[in-house]
């Protein structure tokens, strides 16, 4: 089977292109969908196998990042969406997509074994700068995590472009929750560190961490692993010429797609794709 | 939880002035009118105006007053928009709250914020403290001083209601008056026409024939209409009809004793010079006549590519100003041909020094604030868009602290055929389509923009012609527009920018011949605007689009689904008339003719003597080392980064040579390289070029060294220079001679000058010019007290690059490169930048002296046609532009960006002397770096073309620069990075 991507689109999402693109590259077929088309019900995300929320500026970022698309969604769309999570169906959402997942409170979500129930218990606030900022950071992703997207993956370089990335809750205990269960997927490391160095709790200094999260979270999962989201693009290196180092003789082939120039970020799609393909044949 | 908001302020108040304050906390408040009990709001707070994790909120009663500022502040500023004001983030509170509260329609929210100050100075002023931190043209502030806040006497804002609006009722104007009275009603009216103009107003309607066929029409029969002249005014300002270039110019050259006349610059010099180009090739799908020239790019995809000003308003309004700029211009790219997809911004800005220390003349900002506010608007109009900016620059100078100039472009991609076989870059409007008016409603901001852009600017420059953008109701009409087009749904679109409906209507009009507008039917923002004033606002984020009437019900119901409003306001028809209604009352009744064609050419003296400089001569012990870390920071110089790693240069997933480049990502990009289609890596070059400073001995260097810039940056990453177009942003001082400009002659001969440069450079490079756009009155004030801006062209380039994969960038690769200058070094440091920095301190009596040439420029192009393909052949890795600061500062931003240090030899570069080839700025030179292996490869290739051995780079970490024997510079590559960074980083950092 192929599995079928909707991609969200409408109120100021704006990556929708590029995410559609990285879906159909690793196989799927995919859907710019405009976010009104699933409350109207003109379109029902029950005929989807995967939800991508792109990254953008919905609404502005007015009222804080996610929380306006993360309204209409967490109202308009809240059967649908608690049905998609039940079926086990994957759900991404990248930069302002993963500012409405956490508003939303998709992520991360209720404790295991439990239904969506849309209560916000992290956020996503302004960077420590204050400011704005497009730059590459490193990325180290928890090999113990259960989220499906990051099976395998080890550390990437990708861009961070946004304002309000910087990942807090309300008390060390709820981060400590999350990081028993594994749900701290990804994380912001310093790029000189040996790569047996796990990140580190104590936040590491801009612009390492290049917003100040809590722990330096980058992306984190529901307790299924099935739900994720995260800060920094990996749709934006989908292809190696994309990557600022590219011009550098140290930039080389990683295997045979692409020519050579497949990029690191678009593993994370496929992760997601072979795992809809998988679970639908077993 | 830290106060991100507050340290922001808390930062920027050390910054800008020095001063230090403990703790700044903030307040976003909302202020809501509607129907929605408050105890029904209150229960909903958290939900939409406060984030339960990390903010408190409060109803009813001010965050001041509750239990969270239980340590009381010793001062508070509370900011809010002006009545009228574009209020985005209200917009987006209303919206919030429809979510939660949809029967309560008519609720408004509009938004302040409250900055409490802890640990003020003593003696701070809270007046003063309010100025900083808001724009009294557009917004408001209450205070409370320490004493006020002891007594918990808190400021508060009322909600914003703007003031009714009189409905005046169209009138007849009489022309039949005094010539002085004719200027008068001009003058008074805002409409920027000049006594000729008036007076082919006034013989129009004296014409006998106009008199019966507008009696026939039931319209005043002698008179304009105030509607009419309004639209008359717009539709023949300087901004919408480039009367200067149009104009018919008596040249003298005192030097030369030449005498002529140029009937037409723009005719003669761009227009003419590019027709030909057309005649010879294939790919020039559209120039001038729309709202970006179009070029195919492979045989599915054509690209297209605009760039505008916006300096009054930014002069007036930093940041609405630029963002009005920003988002303008990508509105221009979507109403080409049947609508284009903006896939990246280039930004170019003109500042006063920013760390000016002299007088400012009244209504002007210190630079740093204006910078701080254009690079603001221009960072939340184009990211919030979702379109990268690839490429740029920014430039200080003295005189442009009475003018910025702020330059923004786009660049479009659209399908060569839609699907209903029609080519994309041809309108197809005929009588009885539709008009609609799509995205935004029409208000009382933006009335006079574009007459009131061809005015010098003053302190009395009107409030209404400023305005903010709003880039999330544009993006919401652009992802519905470009469906529309998809599904076939377009015949006709444009933009509404300067001039309003009555450009926009009036331009598409001439296709068909005619249309009849019905004002009444237009949205407004507020009642009782006036018809005159519903045609001619440029009230932002409005597209106008023709539908034919079978596509409206399909039409209409996107606009629904995206929540976009599209409402009919008129219809095309080939009467030969602009027809405007107001309801059944005819109040304009224009002929199309005269509309567009009425206006008489200008006629202008010209009359050219080179001006005198003191020479540059630079001492003779200087310690060039130092010189180089100088150059380094000087702010022209200087890295951008703090400012360009705010925009968002990487969104669609395209950007292949990213504005910064290098092992730390924080050496120059010469140019912009995007991929825009996903999977494959054929590639489209953006670039720049800019050099005003050349202006001060010669207009034509300056423009040939613009045009040689932008092209040599685009070669720097491998540009196929026979598929290269460009586009003219002339940005001048008024050239015309009059009392408030008495050299106006020599102003308009360097406009000639540039002009003739731009010919004969482009004719040389096979560059056409597919879209350009002029800015001619960009001075402060008149009289003595003038400040008149250096002529300035920029020139933006496009073009293709086969496969993206095969790029260069600037930074040094690995040690062992060999290092080679293409081009050779002139004697040509005339208004250099090392000869304004050693002027400046007294070192050199002047700048004055030989500026850079472009003598042979088909002999460059030749060259930088071998040198590209080199780099597309992946033979060379490391390419850089040599320009601002020379040899020496292109050698420093290699190392800085590699991170490498190099051994480099300026002997035998060319005839200069020291001082020329190691700052000089010649033309036509490009810094390259080659590794061992394909060194030879790379000789060969390059055989018959100018180019020295430089030197190598190697692991030393130092730049070694010798000239034969004698050591210039020896300076290690973090302090070269640590000047070089250290300038512009304006920030107050990150603490």
């Amino acid at each position: 089977m192929t599995p079928h991507v909707a991609v969200l689109f409408g109120f100021g999402i704006n990556c929708d292109h590029e995410t559609k693109a990285v879906f159909e590259l690793v196989g799927a077929t995919a859907e710019r969908i405009h976010v009104n088309r699933f409350v109207s019900g003109a379109a029902s995300l029950s005929d989807y196998d995967i939800l991508a929320v792109p990254g953008g500026f919905s609404f502005g970022d007015h009222l804080g990042s996610g929380r306006l698309l993360g309204n209409r969604m967490r109202f308009a769309m809240r059967d649908a969406l608690r049905a998609f999570v039940d079926a086990g169906k994957p759900i991404i959402g990248i930069c302002n997509g993963f500012q409405v997942l956490v508003k939303t409170g998709l992520l991360p979500g209720p404790e295991a074994n439990q239904s969506p129930d849309f209560i916000q218990r992290a956020s996503l606030t302004l960077n420590d700068s204050g400011r704005y900022e497009d730059r590459w950071v490193t990325l180290e992703f928890d090999p113990e995590s259960p989220c499906i997207w990051t099976k395998g993956m080890t550390r990437m370089e990708c861009p961070v472009r946004h304002g309000e990335g910087k990942f807090v809750m309300p008390s060390a205990e709820d981060l400590d929750r999350l990081a028993a269960n594994r749900q701290l997927t990804v994380r912001y490391v310093d790029p000189k560190a040996p790569a047996d160095t796990h990140s580190s709790d104590s936040v590491l200094p801009y612009p390492i961490s290049p917003n100040g999260s809590m722990r330096n979270i980058a992306g984190i999962c529901d307790s299924t692993g099935l739900v994720f989201g995260l800060m920094p693009h990996p749709e934006a290196v989908y292809a190696r010429w994309l990557h600022p180092n590219h011009t550098h003789p140290s930039s080389k082939a990683v295997g045979d797609a692409m020519d050579g120039w497949e990029g690191e970020g678009l593993q994370l799609f496929r992760n997601a794709v072979d795992h809809v393909k998988a679970t639908r044949q077993g | 939880m830290r106060d991100v908001r507050g340290d922001v302020v808390r930062r920027q108040l050390m910054a800008d002035h020095g001063i230090e304050v403990q703790d700044v906390r903030t307040v976003c408040g909302y202020l809501i009118e509607g129907d929605t009990s408050s105890e029904a709001i209150a229960a909903r707070v958290d939900d939409v105006f406060a984030d339960p994790i990390i903010e408190h909120g409060a109803t009813n009663e001010l965050m001041l007053s509750s239990a969270f500022f239980e340590t009381v502040p010793e001062g508070v500023v509370s900011v809010g928009f002006k009545p009228g004001v574009t209020d985005n983030p209200g917009k987006a509170a209303t919206d919030g709250f429809l979510t939660l509260f949809p029967d309560d329609r008519n609720a408004r929210i509009a938004t302040y914020i409250t900055y409490a100050f802890y640990g003020l100075p003593e003696g701070c002023d809270l007046q003063w403290l309010a100025g900083t931190l808001h724009n009294g043209l557009i917004e408001r502030t209450v205070v409370a001083t320490a004493e006020q806040c002891t007594a918990r006497a808190w400021p508060q804002l009322d909600y914003p209601t703007p003031p009714e609006q009189v409905f005046i009722e169209p009138q007849p104007v009489n022309l039949e008056v005094s010539d002085d009275e004719l200027e008068s009603i001009s003058t008074q009216g805002l409409l920027a026409l000049n006594l000729a103009e008036m007076q082919a107003i006034q013989a129009h309607y004296r014409d006998p024939q106009t008199r019966a066929v507008r009696k026939a029409a039931g319209v005043s029969p002698d008179a304009p209409t105030d509607v009419e002249l309004e639209c008359l005014a717009q539709t023949w300002s300087e901004h919408c009809k480039h009367k200067i270039f149009a104009s018919k110019i008596h040249h003298v050259d005192e030097e030369t004793g030449e005498d002529t006349v140029i009937d037409s610059l723009f005719k003669t010099h761009i227009m003419k010079p590019t027709h030909d180009m057309q005649n010879e090739v294939d790919w020039l799908l559209s120039v001038f006549h729309d709202n970006s020239g179009v070029i195919a790019w492979d045989d599915e995809w054509s690209v297209c590519m605009k760039a505008e000003t916006h300096n009054s308003p930014s002069a007036l309004d930093p940041y609405g100003g630029a963002m009005t700029g920003i988002v303008g211009v990508n509105r221009d790219i979507l109403g080409t041909g049947l609508g284009a997809r903006p896939i990246a911004n280039t930004d170019v800005f003109c500042f006063g020094p920013p760390d000016w220390e002299g007088d400012l003349p009244d209504n002007l900002f210190h630079p740093s604030r204006v910078l701080r506010g254009v690079h603001a608007g221009v960072r939340v109009g184009g990211n919030e868009s979702g379109i990268p900016t690839v490429n740029g620059a920014i430039v200080f100078d003295d005189r442009y602290i009475g003018k910025p100039l702020v330059y923004c472009g786009t660049v479009g991609i659209m399908p060569r055929t839609l699907g209903d076989g029609r080519p994309s870059h041809v309108k197809t409007p005929v009588a009885g389509d539709i008009v609609y008016m799509v995205g935004g409603r029409v208000g009382y901001d933006g009335i006079h923009g574009a007459t009131f852009s061809s005015l010098e600017l003053t302190e009395e420059s009107p409030s209404s012609a400023v305005q903010i953008g709003d880039p999330i109701t544009q993006k919401k009409m652009l992802d519905m527009v470009l469906e529309a087009r998809d599904a076939g749904l377009i015949s006709c679109i444009t933009d509404n920018g300067a001039g309003g409906l009555s450009s926009s209507i009036g331009e598409m009009a001439e296709y068909t011949n005619g249309c009849e507008i019905d004002l009444a039917k237009v949205p407004l923002k507020q009642a009782g605007l006036s018809p005159w004033e519903i045609l001619v606002s440029e009230s932002q984020e409005r597209m106008t689009i023709a539908v034919r009437p079978e596509d409206q019900a399909a039409f209409e119901s996107l606009a629904h689904l995206h929540e976009v409003e599209a409402t009919p306001v008129a219809t095309f028809t080939s009467t030969g008339v602009f027809h405007v209604r107001y309801n059944e009352t005819t109040v304009a009744y224009l002929p199309i003719e005269f509309l567009h064609d009425g206006v008489p050419q200008l006629e202008l003296e010209s009359a050219w003597a080179p001006p005198e400089h003191l020479p540059f001569a630079p001492p003779k012990d200087a310690d060039h080392n130092r010189l180089l870390l100088g150059m380094l920071q000087r702010p022209n110089i200087a890295s951008k980064e703090t400012w360009v790693r705010q925009y968002d240069h990487e969104v669609i997933a395209q950007t292949a040579v990213k504005p910064f480049v290098g092992v730390e990502r924080d050496g120059p990009g010469d140019a912009g390289l995007i991929a825009p289609l996903h999977g494959n890596p054929h590639g489209l070059v953006i670039s720049c070029g800019i050099a005003p400073r050349y202006s001060d001995i010669d207009a034509g260097a300056m423009a040939a060294a613009a045009i040689d810039e932008a092209v040599r940056n685009a070669v720097c990453v491998g540009l196929d220079v026979d598929k290269m177009a460009g586009l003219d942003n002339f940005c001048w001082p008024d050239p015309i001679e009059s009392t408030k400009t008495p050299d106006g002659r020599f102003k308009l001969a360097q406009l000639v000058r540039a002009n003739r440069e731009l010919e004969r450079v482009c004719r040389a490079y096979r560059l056409p010019c597919v879209s350009g756009k002029d800015s001619m009155k960009n001075d402060y004030g008149s009289g003595p007290d003038k400040i008149s801006i250096p002529p300035t062209l920029l020139f933006s380039l496009f073009g293709d690059h086969p496969d993206v994969r095969f790029t260069a960038t600037s930074d040094f690769k690995q040690a062992g490169d060999r290092v080679y200058l293409v081009g050779s070094s002139r004697q040509e440091l005339g208004a250099s930048e090392v000869a304004f920095m050693l002027t400046e301190s007294g070192a050199s009596p002047g700048i004055g002296g030989t500026v850079p040439q472009l003598n042979h420029p088909q002999d460059n192009l030749a060259t930088y046609r071998v040198l590209a393909n080199t780099i597309r052949q992946g033979l060379v890795r490391t390419a850089h532009d040599c320009s601002e600061g020379g040899l020496a500062v292109a050698l420093a931003e290699m190392c800085i960006g590699g991170r490498l240090g190099a051994e480099i030899d300026v002997d035998g570069t060319g005839e200069g002397d020291l001082w020329g080839r190691l700052w000089g700025e010649s033309l036509g030179r490009i810094v390259v770096a080659v590794a061992p292996e394909n060194d030879e490869t790379f000789r060969t290739a390059m055989k018959g073309h100018p180019l020295t051995v430089l030197g190598n780079v190697n692991e030393t970490d130092a730049l070694v620069v010798v000239d034969g024997d004698e050591e210039l510079i020896a300076s290690p590559v973090d302090a070269l990075v640590e000047a070089w960074k250290g300038t512009l980083d304006l920030t107050g950092g990150v603490a």
